[in-house]
């Protein structure tokens, strides 16, 4: 059920999501004892380590809230909420497997045959399969049903898709692309008919993953080129045409999580130890501040995991959450050093200038990906009634 | 439909026979609207019918509160119904009924002697200026927090009769009373207040602004949809205007976000959990959203909104005034800054959960 509503209930609280909690924190605090990470600003983009993403599918912390008949663990929104939020706050390197388990592997289950949720869905739970989304275009941002990317029928049924997605985060750790195609000619009458969905295997023959390098050099966005791919028939996601309508689902779960306010909390975590070093009034009262604001948008994002576990779907609240969330996350930013002296580079020998450089150089991102704030705000205002 | 839709429903219906006005020193509360509300019993709603209130849950009161500051009613209930009374009837200082106005002063400046004045237990004379007092001249009856008597730690609450006291006839920006009242060896009856009892009243009176910030931000948005509906300019309704759109969809982000911790803060107070953190985070993120939700009403507004003959200032000058009362935005961020970082700064994060 997709929810209108911009004002979601409270979250009741969670006995059982507040003990995952401690469980993960447990896992986090040996894991960055033993040195099998450091902690870093938006890892949920930059920081793939599969051993780690294996670690967690082992814990039984992903695919939490899928079947068990499909590896998953049948636990609520609520749970794994507290999950994905302390590893965002641990700045945890999540990011190999976040894109499949946050929203490839819902899409499977609502909309995969048996066979493709038999086949992938316990890989992803394992932490072994990792996903991306094919959706932007080289001409095609925020107008997404603009793509181009063609999928034809041959002979045989299969698919052959012709075309080039951009900023596919990861695509050269990935196992799979989800491809938004234009499966039919376009109908100027009616822009968001006949897209679909692939499931597309980024090992076949004409595929090409080309590194699209960031501000700060990371390679983490690729261009994945299809020249006469040939997909399987029966790696149609979801109905022939029914794209549009699969593709805004899988949005509503790509922007509802914790990520959307917690990228650059590293940064709020070690702006902490400056000003509890220095106590320094002005620093507290920055760091009070930057709490509030942070302490609202978890109540905001609360109340989207229990819309979930409710069955909603709540898209307009969700895009408001990342609006507000993402905005917070660049203005961390600025509050801090405002307030401290010291010079941002990744080559600083103080943590804290590191990850000012590390925030500063992926700001630009955080109020994009995922659709941008202006493309939010345009379905907030779709929820007031508006448009 | 919650358990507090009836409150709402009937304080609406008393706030619809009385229009918001400008205050000025001659007129400067709603004495209509204040007896209104006390003859159906709702300036004693969450105070035990047995200490003179109408009875009910904190969440009843919040809700009469919430539905006044919306209303940009002009009467100290949320002083009353959420600071002072519930302040007096905890620490068990004698008073009659709430009829009438009590009123809150944190009075740091004001200092207070046992006394032994004959009229019993629990009596002691204060001395100083209490400053900034909600409703100065207009409550009858104060609860005024003022330093312990020497040797004591903590604070005292004491009951004082504002009747005969000199009252300057300051206002804040909305032009509600906030004037200093000068106690000069002002008999009183009071009890101390343990240092955390005292955090508690100060955080309780912070909640009580923040709940009426976060009414009165929904009602500024509300407004402003309307008449971004209703105004057309090059041919439309400005609201069908992209630009517009995305101004109301910031103020929709703002008023929501404020919405969701306040409705937690009051939780946590109601649970008695984190209640001075969670109350100090309340405040400060509905201060913060005065900027961007006022700053856009009037510019979507235009000129009309700039006037007294048009209703948003009501709200719009009560915000700006409330988001630094009852301890300012400044005040709050440290004290939340600083409790956050109270087990070290190394466990910020388990902090941050645990305020809400």
């Amino acid at each position: 059920m997709s929810s209108t509503s911009l004002t979601l209930a409270p979250a009741p609280r969670s006995a059982a999501a507040e003990q995952v909690r401690e469980e993960v924190r447990e896992f986090l605090a040996a894991e960055l004892a033993a040195g099998s990470f450091t902690t870093h600003v938006d890892t949920w983009l930059s920081g793939v380590d599969p051993a780690f993403s294996k670690k967690l599918g082992d814990r039984g912390w992903l695919g939490m809230t899928w079947p068990e008949k499909y590896g998953g663990h049948e636990r609520t929104a609520m749970e794994r909420y507290a999950v994905t939020e302390e590893l965002l706050a641990a700045g945890a390197p999540v990011a190999g497997h976040w894109i499949a388990d946050r929203q490839s592997g819902p899409n499977l289950l609502t909309y995969g045959t048996e066979r493709q949720r038999a086949e992938i869905l316990p890989r992803i739970a394992a932490g072994e399969c990792f996903f991306v989304i094919g959706m932007s275009e080289p001409d095609s941002g925020s107008d997404l049903a603009s793509i181009r990317t063609r999928a034809t029928r041959n002979a045989d049924g299969d698919w052959v898709v012709n075309g080039a997605k951009v900023w596919t985060s990861n695509a050269h750790h990935s196992h799979y692309a989800i491809v938004l195609v234009r499966s039919s000619p376009a109908d100027p009458a009616n822009r968001h008919a006949g897209l679909s969905q692939l499931l597309v295997d980024l090992s076949l023959p004409g595929i090409t993953v080309n590194p699209i390098r960031i501000l700060d050099g990371g390679h983490h966005f690729n261009e994945v080129v299809f020249d006469d791919v040939v997909v399987p028939g029966d790696m149609l996601l979801g109905e022939e045409g029914n794209g549009w309508h699969q593709v805004t689902a899988e949005l509503a779960f790509e922007r509802s999580g914790p990520e959307r306010f917690l990228s650059t909390y590293p940064l709020v975590a070690e702006f902490a130890r400056r000003a509890e070093a220095s106590g320094d009034p002005a620093q507290l009262a920055t760091l009070g501040r930057l709490s509030a604001r942070l302490l609202a948008l978890r109540q905001m994002s609360l109340r989207i995991a229990a819309a979930l576990d409710r069955g909603e779907l709540p898209t307009i609240a969700a895009a408001l959450v990342k609006d507000v969330g993402t905005t917070f996350e660049g203005d961390v930013i600025d509050e801090v050093r405002r307030v401290v002296e010291v010079p941002a580079s990744l080559d600083s020998p103080d943590p804290l200038g590191r990850a000012l450089a590390e925030a500063q150089l992926h700001e630009p991102g955080y109020t994009l990906r995922g659709g941008t704030n202006e493309i939010l705000r345009g379905i907030v205002a779709r929820g007031l009634g508006l448009r | 439909m919650s358990d507090q839709d009836l409150v709402v429903e009937t304080v609406r219906d008393i706030l619809a026979g009385h229009e918001p006005f400008v205050l000025t020193a001659e007129r400067s509360w709603d004495d209509g609207l204040w007896a209104d509300l006390a003859a159906a019993g709702l300036t004693g709603v969450g105070l035990p019918e047995d200490a003179g209130g109408s009875g009910g849950e904190l969440a009843d009161a919040i809700a009469v509160v919430a539905t006044l500051a919306a209303g940009a009613g002009a009467v100290p209930v949320a002083e009353q119904l959420l600071v002072a009374g519930p302040a007096l009837v905890e620490a068990g200082v004698e008073h009659t009924s709430f009829d009438e106005p009590v009123t809150i002063a944190l009075a740091d400046a004001v200092t207070a002697e046992a006394s032994d004045d004959g009229d019993g237990p629990g009596r002691f004379t204060l001395t100083g200026t209490a400053t900034d007092v909600p409703w100065a001249g207009v409550a009858p009856r104060i609860a005024v927090l003022t330093r312990a008597p020497a040797g004591l730690d903590g604070a005292l609450l004491a009951l004082v009769d504002a009747s005969g006291l000199e009252t300057t006839t300051a206002a804040n920006l909305a032009g509600e009373p906030r004037g200093s009242l000068v106690l000069d060896g002002v008999p009183a009856t009071g009890a101390v207040l343990t240092p955390a009892q005292t955090e508690r009243l100060r955080a309780r009176y912070a909640l009580a602004r923040a709940v009426q910030l976060s009414a009165a931000l929904q009602q500024v948005l509300s407004w402003t949809l309307q008449y971004a509906g209703e105004r057309v300019q090059f041919g439309r309704p400005l609201a069908k205007f992209q630009a517009i759109q995305m101004e109301l969809a910031e103020m929709a982000g703002e008023v929501t976000a404020v919405a969701a911790l306040v409705d937690a803060a009051v939780q946590a107070a109601d649970r008695g959990e984190n209640e001075v953190l969670a109350a100090a985070a309340a405040k400060v993120r509905a201060g913060a959203a005065v900027e961007v939700v006022a700053r856009l009403a009037h510019q979507v507004h235009g000129a009309i909104g700039f006037t007294q003959e048009y209703r948003l200032h009501h709200l719009t000058r009560r915000l700006w005034s409330w988001r630094d009362e009852a301890g300012s935005e400044l005040h709050w961020s440290r004290v939340l800054g600083a409790g956050v970082l109270a087990g070290g700064a190394g466990n910020l994060w388990p902090a941050l959960t645990r305020v809400v």
